[in-house]
């Protein structure tokens, strides 16, 4: 691999041929020389200098799949949820995709979590790095707004009460606040006018912004060098011919020392995108697989994690000052908390870069900073109460002094000479535990403080997608009980037959009702949504997702939960879901429950011989039916599994190698 | 030794790991490029789309038409019924075609590789693209000349780049399309239903 050689002959011979017919017109083989093979990057880089790189992995996969995305998606409000449903199911590949660019979005805030956490550590941000900070903070801030114009776009109910709670923080603004709100939104709510114009900034304008950016970004750290875990310049230390004596060529040493991390991250990437790319709940939020309803806001509202920090400042803010309300302080704060970042590298005014030779105030002023961040993240995701709401004020202003009272503490506190040259680990692994130790001791202890939230309790039901003798009794009950009222308008019967290995003959004969429906078709109900509305006062919602937004569980309990109330409609209630409109249509075959204890119904006494199936017989087919939605909700679940597998295996092996080859290029460096 | 170029480099050793790992690596590239290159595929809402479709011709007498049809895969669909005359003159005049005997397959199946390019005579089912570049060929089934050709017995015209076509979507010689007009696969499901769409369990 001539790339790898790098001697004076290889140089010679390149000038005679097309390379130098293209580097007298293009400087290709300078630009290659400045940013890799002889851009020398200190030697001492540790752990914490591989999130750079992939950062930039993820931008890639992100910019990849996002325009394969656009491909079907659909931007509008009437099609932008049915689409994204279409990409999961009928598109070939399609959830791969889609989860490749959902797990790259909270991948992104993390690595670039890291990335942060390690200037703050080693002091990357001083002089003379300030503008590479100050790229990488605007950097942060555009793929906050990238972040959360994505979400908005699958236009699912968290998708459109979570734009509406991000937007109406515009209308704290004094004066204007309400029109700049009705600005923003290009209506006098969320709707597709404001789908659309984030859909236009989140695939053409913000890209092009953070593209460029991070150009910036990684022009300006090749101007001044990198910083390494010392926080000392190795510039200062030159050999005869002007190289850094602790400097070694980007390229090769720390691309295929990059590698190894990089393969790292993708098998970390690939197990949640395979094994659980909705991270329970957190990656993408069970709320958000129902479609956007104005009128429905979800029981409780949280941001997607990465944004849960500053949320709960925006939270904790709960008294109005001088006069103006608690809503545009809240504003205030979240705004500042983003923006003090950017003045880092002014406020740190120690005679020392790196946290190694700072003294014990900056090292526990940034150890308090990180705790109080994950706890403020933490309390973000969880619905406020009175001493969660202290714990995140008390949290919001050790945030805010780790910053206002950095001048003085880094002045004041006692500091270690840097050596002239690198080092090479400076903290040993008992140390880095007890690190970790203290600040997860620190985090949970307060947390656990204010824990606690309870909640109907649900037996849990293990579902089981191998047994298609259960799938296919559950497709039966569904098409038999369910399709008369509610659709499952994301799915198609032939998938379905497929899935399930029923042939198709039977499923047109015995599961398809309309005679018009084929059996390529989407499973719609023939009721209208009229018509359910008046028959039950609100239209059956669909139930393709229903797995997925609820949980089986829930379904289990749900659909065995129902018991006699005279007070109700239809003469029934249920215990999971209080007040439901549906009446028991498995009433039949389950016969009549009664609530043993009026005031908490708790548990439901079956009335014997008033069904027609055994209270056993009864479960089984709840069981399958629950199995069968469990189904639906993710037709390509088994076949997530399945690759997930091949692709773990896939990237060990490629590991070995690339271990092998950084093991290899690093015996030239001395230590 | 900072600048990397120690002694007692193990080249072949090197030269060895840095050939494996692009290989291996490559191979990731091309695994990791499947979702990609596959999304491409015509999706199920495609595949359902273009369904084989049913056609009832009882009520089609000879010398008439149905369509193009609201089509299969998106093509207009044409099936006529053809009288005797029109079944004579595709038999008796062929010097002027390209491909009388429907020799090129894939353009037929092969149950309708014969002289009227059908599995019944007088029933006709056909694509009505082109072969030259996917325009819609009109049919003028009357027996007249016509300015393009003054020994007209019936056919379709390209208006397009001026290919023809006879009553059984063999291509004329000497015009720009190359081949003769696809006949989809298709079956009778019984004597007046057609399928197209689909091979019959037979062929």
């Amino acid at each position: 691999m001539s790339e790898f050689d790098n001697t004076p002959a290889m140089e010679q011979k390149n000038k005679n041929g097309l390379m130098a017919w293209i580097d007298a017109r293009l400087p290709v083989t300078k630009t290659l020389e400045k940013h890799m093979t002889k851009y020398y990057a200190p030697k001492n880089f540790n752990i914490w200098y591989v999130f750079g790189i992939i950062a930039t992995v993820v931008l890639a996969n992100q910019l990849l799949t996002g325009i394969w995305l656009t491909m079907n998606y659909v931007p509008s409000s009437e099609g932008a949820f049915a689409s994204v449903e279409y990409i999961m199911r009928d598109v070939d590949y399609g959830w791969i995709l889609r989860y490749m660019h959902s797990t790259g979005a909270s991948a992104f805030f993390a690595v670039v979590y890291l990335h942060m956490f390690r200037a703050l550590m080693y002091g990357s941000y001083r002089k003379p790095r300030e503008l590479i900070w100050i790229f990488g903070m605007a950097i942060f801030l555009v793929l906050m707004a990238e972040g959360f114009m994505g979400y908005v776009l699958p236009w699912g109910n968290m998708s459109y009460w979570g734009a509406n709670v991000i937007v109406s923080l515009a209308g704290a603004i004094p004066f204007v606040g309400e029109d700049l709100m009705v600005w923003v939104q290009g209506d006098f709510l969320i709707s597709g006018a404001t789908l659309n114009r984030f859909f236009a900034l989140h695939v053409v304008a913000l890209p092009l912004v953070l593209v460029f950016l991070v150009f910036l970004h990684l022009l300006a750290l090749h101007e001044v060098g990198s910083n390494n875990p010392d926080g000392i310049e190795i510039k200062e230390n030159k050999d005869e011919k002007g190289i850094p004596l602790d400097g070694i060529p980007f390229h090769p040493y720390y691309s295929v020392h990059d590698l190894v991390a990089v393969v790292v991250f993708l098998f970390v990437f690939c197990f949640i995108l395979f094994f659980m790319p909705e991270m329970g709940g957190y990656f993408i939020e069970y709320a958000n697989f129902t479609e956007a309803d104005n009128l429905k806001t979800p029981e409780h509202i949280a941001p997607v994690w990465y944004f849960t920090p500053f949320y709960s400042m925006l939270r904790a803010v709960t008294f109005p000052l001088f006069g103006i309300d608690a809503k545009f302080w809240g504003l205030v704060v979240m705004a500042a908390a983003i923006a003090i970042l950017f003045v880092v590298p002014w406020l740190d005014k120690s005679p020392v870069k790196s946290m190694r030779y700072k003294g014990w105030y900056s090292r526990i002023a940034l150890m308090l900073f990180v705790v109080s961040f994950i706890i403020l993240g933490v309390l973000g995701v969880w619905s406020p109460n009175g001493s969660r709401e202290l714990l995140a004020q008390i949290c919001t202003i050790i945030y805010f002094l780790y910053f206002i009272l950095m001048p003085w503490y880094t002045r004041k506190e006692q500091t270690k000479l840097p050596p002239e040259r690198v080092t090479g680990r400076f903290i040993s692994i008992p140390q880095l535990i007890l690190a970790l130790v203290l600040i997860a001791g620190l985090t949970v202890l307060p947390l656990m403080a204010v824990a606690a939230e309870a909640g109907v309790e649900l037996e849990h039901v293990e579902m089981d997608l191998h047994d298609k003798e259960s799938l296919q009794s559950g497709a039966r009950t569904f098409m038999n009980y369910c399709i008369g009222c509610h659709s499952a308008q994301y799915s198609r019967y032939n998938r379905v037959a497929a899935d399930l290995e029923i042939p198709e003959e039977l499923m047109e004969e015995y599961m398809i009702f309309n005679e018009e429906t084929a059996i390529g078709d989407l499973m719609v109900s023939s009721m209208s949504k009229e018509l359910g509305n008046n028959a039950f006062g609100i239209a059956p919602p669909d139930l393709t997702l229903v797995a997925r937004a609820r949980g089986t569980d829930w379904l289990y309990g749900y659909l065995t939960g129902f018991y006699e109330d005279q007070s109700r409609p239809f003469g029934v209630n249920n215990r999971v879901f209080a007040n439901v409109a549906m009446p028991n249509i498995l009433e039949s075959l389950q016969g009549v429950q009664h609530c043993e204890d009026a005031e908490h119904c708790d548990h439901l006494v079956h009335v014997d011989g008033t069904g027609t199936l055994s209270e056993e017989e009864f479960e089984e087919v709840i069981y399958d039916l629950v199995n069968f939605l469990y189904y639906l909700g993710e037709p390509s679940r088994l076949e997530r599994y399945r690759i997930g597998g091949y692709v773990l295996l896939f990237l060990a092996f490629f590991w070995v190698f690339a271990w092998l080859l950084n093991r290899e290029y690093w015996k030239d460096i001395e230590h | 030794m900072s600048d990397g170029t120690a002694h007692g480099v193990n080249k072949k050793r090197r030269r060895f790991l840095i050939g494996s790992t692009t290989l291996v690596g490559a191979a990731g590239a091309v695994g990791a490029a499947v979702p990609f290159v596959g999304s491409w595929q015509p999706s199920a809402r495609a595949l359902a789309a273009g369904a084989p479709i049913t056609v009832d011709i009882s009520r089609l007498n000879p010398g008439e038409l149905l369509g193009p049809m609201p089509a299969w895969r998106g093509q207009p669909v044409y099936v006529f019924r053809r009288d005797e005359t029109i079944l004579e003159s595709l038999a008796s005049r062929t010097d002027h075609l390209a491909d009388p005997e429907s020799e090129e397959s894939g353009q037929q199946p092969e149950y309708c590789q014969n002289e009227y390019r059908s599995i019944r005579p007088d029933v006709m089912v056909m694509v009505g693209l082109c072969t030259h570049l996917g325009c819609a060929p009109i049919l003028n089934a009357e027996v007249q000349p016509q300015d393009y050709d003054p020994e007209w017995q019936g056919g379709f015209f390209c208006p397009c780049h001026g290919s023809m076509f006879d009553m059984a979507g063999r291509v004329y010689s000497g015009v720009p399309a190359p081949d003769n007009l696809v006949v989809p696969p298709h079956f009778y499901e019984t004597d007046n239903v057609i399928v197209v769409g689909l091979d019959g369990e037979d062929s």
